[in-house]
């Protein structure tokens, strides 16, 4: 097994230290091996199911029959497990109301996202380098900047506008190309499409928004779908602007509905849970798309589709 | 991150001007809603901070220095910047250890690696809202799954969220789990290290934690700088959620943060001016936070 393991980390390009660190230690074969799968296995398994485990409570808990006694030990699986709250879940709350304004939300958001912040990334191609690393120091800058911030005054310039109880304020995020940080997973993987074929393209004549469309954003799918899942997750979770933009009930996003839920069942647990699954349950699936990408061996590479 | 590599281009600078101007072109939308959505409320904060504008009606009018007169006696202000430095004092430096420390751990290459790393991102991608339910159910005192894995060790367990000083542990304990952002930051930048570096280390006899300490962390320097900024201004506004969901900024205003106090003011108590001033405040608090730790970095980069 460690011979398969130094292969497949030998073939993956082998990151510095795994392979030179076993040479230095000078400690016997067998101790040595022990070491080496409890550090390279046991002890990330561990914290993985260290991390895993709230999710895990949040779906046994959705599970668990409804007005049973508290558990005397740690309920790893609770007894008789039933998907009753589940199917309760939509006589109490106008569900499926609920996820399809999100998926309304979703489904317009996204696509802003991906818009602004490809635009945004290739335009920081297009510049000179001074003028890029300007830009960039820019970014950190919209980074730094909290939220919190221009919460009231923000919502003062829509009510003005007028746009209050509609879903236009939710897209504000959207053309903020929700967090710098996509913006900057753009440029860096329009970084990796060559010099000779931006400027060959642009001697054909091509201006440089059919550039973008037609040659840049192919060659940078893997960013894509990266900045769509991220940017998903987020409309999809999105809080704080419904709750100061969204008044009327009919309105409400999901996440809205869960807080609703609580105010009006706050100790039906199973209920609650339940909840929390539907919302996550998106999110969690979408991801799985992106993993392969964000948390692959060499994230930028993966990035540029394989180029570094 | 890095800025792509690109050498300059060869070109004439007519070719080379079209260039530029049209990068700022693709720019413009963005820049244009960081103008509107971003530079604008900020600047208006400062203008209705001096009004008594209630957020209902349309001609705040300028009462000068009387919201400030306000803020200096007020009792709810005080509990509330208190409840705030102690959540990022303690909240800070453990989503940085965990984020940099999972990350470095978790970045060779090994077989199923990947899910290893998906499993500490998955509590990333649970909502806000869905994350703060969800921990009203963990640290239920009588249902709630770390009451009895603390009662496996013998430990009668806590009244988490009764309780001033352990509800706001259970905070910072929830906010512990969603570290995906800098998590991702701390993988790809690991990559980018040289490889021959520390081959060249491990050759002159430095073992894995030597090499941490003398490669790894200086060479991440600038990335874990950045990190704990950034994780400084999220940890002082994303507790909102939190806070607003579980505990509502109960008990006795332990969990009080200012970004609920700022809401309270400006969306239930018609308190408009007073929470721009308290923005005010926040920025000045987080500026202050983030002036300090560059220059506490400076002078560790200095005695190194």
């Amino acid at each position: 097994m460690t011979q398969t393991t130094r292969l497949s980390a030998a073939r993956s390009g082998a990151p510095p230290g795994g392979r030179v660190r076993e040479s230095v230690s000078g400690r016997r074969p067998g101790t040595r091996r022990a070491v080496h799968v409890l550090g390279r296995f046991a002890v990330p398994a561990l914290l993985a199911a260290l991390f895993a485990a709230p999710l895990w409570f949040m779906v046994t808990g959705s599970l668990r029959p409804a007005g049973l006694p508290p558990p005397r030990t740690l309920e790893i699986l609770p007894p008789e497990p039933t998907l009753a709250a589940y199917t309760r879940l939509p006589e109490l709350m106008p569900l499926f109301t609920y996820l399809g304004n999100s998926a309304l939300v979703v489904a317009i958001a996204v696509p802003v996202t991906v818009v602004v912040a490809g635009l945004t990334g290739f335009g920081i191609r297009l510049l000179s380098r001074t003028a890029r690393r300007r830009v960039l120091v820019g970014l950190l800058v919209v980074l730094l900047v909290p939220v919190t911030a221009v919460w009231a005054t923000r919502f003062e310039v829509f009510r003005l506008a007028g746009v209050v109880d509609t879903f236009i304020p939710l897209l504000a995020p959207a053309l903020l190309a929700v967090s710098p940080f996509l913006i900057l997973l753009y440029a860096w993987s329009f970084g990796g499409i060559p010099e000779s074929q931006l400027q060959a393209a642009r001697l054909e004549g091509a201006s440089w928004l059919a550039i973008w469309r037609r040659l840049a954003m192919p060659q940078v799918r893997p960013a894509t779908l990266a900045v769509a899942v991220l940017a998903f997750t987020f409309h999809w979770a999105n809080f704080i602007d419904p709750l100061l933009y969204l008044h009327s009930g009919d309105r409400y996003t999901l996440p809205l509905g869960l807080q609703f839920l609580r105010l009006l069942n706050p100790t039906d647990w199973p209920l609650l849970m339940a909840g929390c699954v539907i919302a996550t349950l998106p999110c969690a699936v979408v991801f799985l798309f992106a993993q392969r990408i964000l948390l692959s061996d060499d994230p930028l590479a993966a990035l540029r589709g394989g180029r570094r | 991150m890095t800025a792509p590599e690109v050498a300059p281009p060869d070109t004439p600078r007519r070719a080379r001007s079209d260039r530029t101007l049209s990068g700022w072109a693709f720019l413009a939308p963005y820049g244009l809603a960081v103008a509107v959505l971003i530079a604008l409320p900020a600047l208006l904060n400062v203008g209705y901070a001096f009004t008594d504008h209630t957020g209902l009606t349309r001609d705040p009018q300028f009462i000068g220095l009387d919201n400030v007169q306000r803020l200096t006696s007020d009792t709810f202000f005080r509990d509330s910047v208190e409840a705030s430095l102690f959540h990022v004092a303690v909240s800070v430096p453990l989503r940085l250890i965990a984020a940099v420390g999972l990350a470095l751990l978790l970045a060779a290459p090994r077989p199923g690696g990947r899910w290893f790393r998906t499993a500490v991102y998955l509590p990333t991608v649970i909502p806000d809202v869905a994350l703060a339910v969800l921990f009203l159910w963990v640290l239920n005192p009588l249902y709630g799954p770390l009451n009895q894995l603390l009662g496996l060790f013998g430990h009668s367990g806590f009244n988490w969220l009764a309780d001033p000083s352990t509800a706001r542990v259970g905070v910072v304990l929830m906010l512990l789990f969603p570290i995906g952002e800098g998590f991702i930051v701390v993988l790809a930048a690991r990559r980018m290290l040289d490889g021959r570096l520390y081959e060249a280390a491990a050759l002159e006899g430095c073992g894995p934690f030597g090499q941490l300490r003398r490669l790894t962390l200086p060479l991440l320097a600038p990335v874990l700088i950045l990190l704990a900024v950034r994780d400084t201004i999220l940890t002082l506004q994303v507790n909102f959620v939190p806070a607003y969901v579980l505990t509502d900024g109960r008990p006795a205003n332990a969990t009080l943060y200012l970004p609920v106090y700022i809401f309270d003011q400006a969306f239930e108590f018609s308190g408009f001016a007073y929470a721009a001033l308290i923005t005010i405040v926040l920025m000045v608090i987080t500026a202050t936070i983030i002036v300090a730790q560059l220059l506490a970095v400076r002078r560790w980069r200095i005695l190194r």
